[in-house]
């Protein structure tokens, strides 16, 4: 026995509905008079030509050729706005379901994170106690004991990885209403920089701030953007291998501001571009990466109201730029 | 602007006292703790408008500190105060919900101008609280 995929809840109504659009009679009924237009100019112009064609060859000639030129014109009009409507409605659908998915995916992921948080804690606690005990024993330097005390030790070390997992998870899925201030945008991302330059040293990769000491306060929720700068910087040193570089610069115009993150790094593969954001999307290794760094990031910036562009050249590296309003609620930037 | 209350939790006990003097110098109520114990239970007594908080103290660092704070106290903002920079505690900083970073030594008027700011976020906050019923 097939499942059945459709939802129960007036199957007649959907069937209408999806009969009334494959048919064409929702755009009928919604495009009457344009649509009859577009049917019976063109037939009415082409009898007269015909008519006229008794009477006038010349006058007929020229009529048909207008009728030609009319109904091309017509069915071109009419192909744009069907295919159109199409894309629109494609590019709507499309957004609905990522929104929905990223809806569904935070609810569900902050729900098991919640219930697996205690687990974990617990599990945390036993073993910090065995240690103890371990630690009190006689005869704990035998091999025996110095293999138990290796395996609590690795036990601690993946339970600590698991509650950094849940705790992003938590992170990800928390509703956050900014709260907006004027921000000093070269300072904030100068301060995060600093966060980042000692591991950018190890790495000998230059971390260059390109920034304009004149650049206008943003306003904005500081600590919501420092969180955006530090993921975008972290995963370009991620990308750069031993003495590349990361350049951090800004730009502004009447009404937006750029901060755009540079670096000459392995750069993305194509088909991964339209990844990027959804969470849970990695490239690294289990325990490098949990691929919710940029879905947190896309979420932060929604919320403030602009956008995170990317380009990238595999093999040369990648750009990521975060676009906000210069005047915050001025609708979302495009 | 001095009506402001801090709390400075660091288990340098010579940190604390030079930068209490300088904060009291600008009328800024200040008072400390030198252990994530002790900051809680100032926290229950009373309230304060931001927590400046050493990332590293024995027992209870400061990230399980500002977990705790952002948990009980949410109204209360928190600057973290660092030594050694590290990407992995700013980052865990930052998403546990901490206001800014500052990094030891730290300058005077830098950290005294990111209290103000945390501050105001917080008057912001306790606003639209307000507003919103
Ligand atoms: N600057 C960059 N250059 C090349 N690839 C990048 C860059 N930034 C992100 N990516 C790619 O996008 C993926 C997703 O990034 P994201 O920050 O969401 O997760 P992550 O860095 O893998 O893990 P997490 O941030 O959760 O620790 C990365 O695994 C990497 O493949
Ligand atoms: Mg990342």
């Amino acid at each position: 026995m097939s499942a059945r995929v459709t939802p129960a809840a007036d199957p007649g109504r959907a069937a209408r509905e999806l009969f009334s659009r494959a048919t064409g009679a929702r755009v009928w009924r919604e495009n009457r008079l344009a649509l009859w237009l577009h049917f019976l100019a063109p037939p009415t112009l082409a009898a007269l030509a015909a008519a006229a064609a008794f009477a006038n060859p010349p006058l007929a000639a020229l009529l048909a050729v207008l009728v030609l030129a009319l109904s091309a014109a017509s069915a071109r009009w009419l192909m744009t706005r069907l295919s159109r409507a199409e894309e629109a409605k494609d590019s709507l659908t499309d957004q609905l379901i990522q929104s929905q998915k990223m809806a569904a995916v935070g609810e569900l992921s902050a729900g098991i994170a919640h219930e697996i948080n205690n687990p974990i804690a617990i599990i945390a606690q036993e073993a910090e106690w065995a240690g103890h005990l371990l630690a009190k024993a006689e005869k704990s330097d035998t091999p025996d004991f110095t293999e138990l005390r290796d395996s609590l030790r690795e036990i601690r070390a993946q339970v600590d990885r698991c509650g950094g997992i849940t705790h992003k998870l938590l992170d990800f899925a928390r509703r956050r209403e900014p709260v907006l201030q004027d921000v000093d945008v070269t300072r904030l991302i100068d301060d995060m920089a600093r966060l980042v330059d000692k591991e950018a040293s190890y790495k000998d990769v230059a971390l260059v701030r390109d920034l304009p000491q004149d650049l206008p306060l943003l306003r904005t929720d500081a600590p919501l953007l420092r969180q955006v700068v530090l993921n975008l910087m972290t995963n370009a040193l991620h990308a750069v291998d031993k003495g590349g570089h990361i350049t951090v610069t800004t730009k502004v115009d009447d009404a937006h501001m750029d901060i755009r993150v540079a670096d000459d790094g392995c750069g993305i593969p194509e088909e991964n571009m339209a990844k990027l954001f959804t969470p849970f999307f990695t490239t690294k290794a289990p325990g490098q990466g949990t691929g919710l760094g940029l879905a947190l990031c896309h979420n932060l910036v929604l919320g403030m109201g602009g956008v995170i562009l990317v380009s990238s050249r595999p093999g040369q590296g990648s750009v990521f730029t975060v676009r906000l309003p210069r005047v915050p609620g001025t609708g979302a930037v495009r | 602007m001095s009506d402001i209350s801090i709390l400075l939790v660091d288990d340098e006990t010579d940190f604390v006292e030079t930068m209490t003097k300088r904060f009291r110098i600008r009328k800024i109520d200040v008072a400390s703790a030198s252990n994530g114990p002790d900051a809680l239970n100032l926290l229950e007594g009373r309230e304060f408008d931001v927590a400046i908080l050493d990332v590293r103290m024995p027992g209870m660092d400061g990230l399980e500190l500002l977990r705790r704070i952002r948990a009980k106290h949410p109204l209360t903002e928190v600057i973290m105060l660092t030594g050694h920079a590290s990407l992995e505690t700013g980052m865990q900083g930052m998403s546990l919900g901490a206001f800014d970073y500052v990094l030891k030594p730290a300058d005077f008027d830098d950290l005294l101008d990111k209290v103000r700011r945390a501050a105001e976020r917080r008057a912001l906050n306790v606003r639209t609280r307000h507003a919103g019923g």
